[in-house]
């Protein structure tokens, strides 16, 4: 689907553009520590368990569960006037969880948000380069 | 334990709050302290260090020193980041004054949080921060949401209302009434907040503190030498700063209890004192919420209760446990942590004038209570009377 960018763009680092790149090709991963085997997110180069350094890119499921959720309704940025309300979810993810990722829920209405609401992963093509990883309810 | 009580506040200082202060922050910097050693009964010959904080937003020691014209600097602390780290700024420099690094140290912050830096954003970027990258495509990227977020996980897990957070609102905007340097002192009630708008729900203007120019300063030197001083000493029993959390360390995910939590425990050793024990309560006030969560986690209630305890009127001046008695950054102004501990000094001394809480002798004053930073630091201070 095609989507908005609410916010700023993001500025990947040297440890998280593998993450984008995934996300640019509408997968979703999380890193797997290649000491311990501990999954990870976000990006880092060490385990915080292990202090590994080895580490891999691994799909992770796509789906979460609603922690918490805002519906903003302030114009932090001068281009959010044409876009509050919206809402933004924390998702934490089934695939472990300390593994935490914002998004803006993206269909459904956000008064029928309830906590541990079954979500799942959608991918926003922004422009000609950016992707954004976004939240729907699980159908 | 070595560190207690031998590193004093003797001053404190202020510039006027405004929305507008029209100087620069050198010369807020500069008033400020200037206030503060005259509070204290010293002058600028006789200051040896500076501290401060800042996130790219203010005048940095060594550009203030040499525009007070300061003989010699021995130490200096210019610290990054925000509201979580203001009370390391003191707690380091009484650090330095234990150690006998430093003899006079100026503390400030100095801002136009208002007219020229506003932490809210409302037209530039967020800070350039780790985590930034993966919430701010999304629109989130001010303080408000993100303790919105945080209010939000708090009230699915104990059913922690906006009422309660409202109790918070009017009871530091009562305090505010009674307080002439608080920008805000026209009474509020319950009614008035629930119909403030939204900024990020769940939380509502009334949840947010000001935006605020201008500029605080403290002194701290010697329990010794602040006894020869102009005011009876106001003594550093305790001071932390630290954590280990952020949201996003992939580790302490449960969003409900802050960093807080974790120094509490070792503030209070450090000082010899326990939560009952404490006599005024300047709790970080960012939001309401941020005051909600610092009730649970400095040991006032237990987890979870920090809504009702807030709703019960224990926080009130006339309370068990009186709560950001100038009215906070809610209601006074917001000088990013710094203008609690001159709150604080105030009560210690006796000199808080009509918002003064009878017999206040030790007080406790917290920074921004984790999250951002993955830390927060906080003092007790006592009465050396």
């Amino acid at each position: 689907m095609t989507g908005r960018l609410r916010g700023v763009r993001p500025e990947p680092d040297r440890d998280s553009a593998p993450w984008w790149e995934a996300v640019r090709r509408h997968e979703l991963t999380v890193q797997r520590c290649g000491g311990c085997g501990t999954l990870r997110f976000p990006a880092r180069s060490v385990c915080n368990r292990c202090r590994s350094r080895v580490s891999t890119w691994t799909r992770a499921l796509g789906t979460g569960r609603v922690y918490s959720w805002i519906v903003n309704h302030q114009a932090f940025l001068p281009g959010m006037r044409d876009e509050v309300p919206f809402p933004v979810v924390l998702v934490r993810l089934d695939d472990g969880d300390d593994l935490l990722m914002y998004g803006n829920l993206v269909e459904g209405d956000p008064a029928e948000l309830t906590p541990g609401m079954p979500v799942e992963a959608v991918f926003e093509d922004v422009d000609d380069e950016l992707t954004l990883v976004q939240w729907r309810p699980r159908r | 334990m070595v560190f207690r009580d031998r590193a004093a506040i003797a001053g404190v200082g202020y510039t006027p709050f405004s929305r507008d202060s029209g100087v620069s922050t050198l010369t807020l910097a500069v008033d400020a302290i200037l206030a503060a050693l005259d509070d204290a009964g010293l002058g600028v010959d006789d200051v040896d260090a500076l501290a401060t904080h800042r996130v790219g937003d203010s005048t940095p020691p060594w550009v203030v020193a040499p525009a007070l014209g300061v003989p010699e600097v021995t130490w200096y602390l210019d610290q990054f980041g925000g509201g979580s780290v203001s009370h390391s700024v003191v707690g380091q420099a009484a650090m330095a004054v234990a150690a006998g690094v430093a003899r006079t140290v100026v503390c400030y912050r100095a801002i136009n949080a208002r007219s020229e830096f506003r932490m809210g954003g409302t037209g530039r970027g967020p800070a350039p921060l780790y985590d930034v990258q993966y919430q701010a495509p999304y629109g989130h990227l001010a303080p408000p949401q993100q303790f919105a977020m945080f209010a939000r996980a708090h009230m699915n897990a104990y059913g922690t209302t906006g009422e309660q957070l409202g109790h918070i609102a009017v009871t530091q905007r009562a305090n505010a009434v009674k307080n002439p340097r608080a920008l805000k002192r026209d009474p509020i009630t319950l009614d008035d907040y629930l119909a403030s708008r939204w900024i990020a729900e769940p939380l509502r203007l009334l949840d947010c503190c000001l935006e605020t120019d201008g500029a605080c300063a403290v002194v701290v030197t010697s329990r010794e030498r602040a006894r020869d001083l102009r005011w009876p000493p106001v003594l550093v029993s305790g001071a932390v700063w630290g954590g280990g959390d952020s949201f996003f360390s992939g580790t302490g995910t449960d969003f409900t209890v802050t960093e807080a939590a974790r120094v509490a425990p070792r503030l209070y050793a450090m000082a010899g004192v326990g939560p009952g024990d404490i006599d005024v309560a300047e709790l970080y006030d960012c939001f309401t919420y941020s005051v909600l969560v610092q009730l649970e986690d400095y040991g006032f209630c237990t987890k979870g209760e920090g809504g009702p305890y807030a709703a019960s009127g224990a926080i009130a001046l006339d309370g068990e446990l009186p709560v950001n008695t100038h009215g906070g950054f809610l209601s006074e102004g917001y000088v990013h942590g710094i203008n609690h501990i001159a709150e604080a000094v105030a009560q210690l001394r006796g000199t808080a004038g009509d918002r003064q809480v009878p017999g206040a002798e030790v007080a406790l004053s917290t920074a921004q209570p984790g999250y951002v930073l993955a830390g927060t630091s906080a003092l007790i201070l006592r009465a050396d009377r």
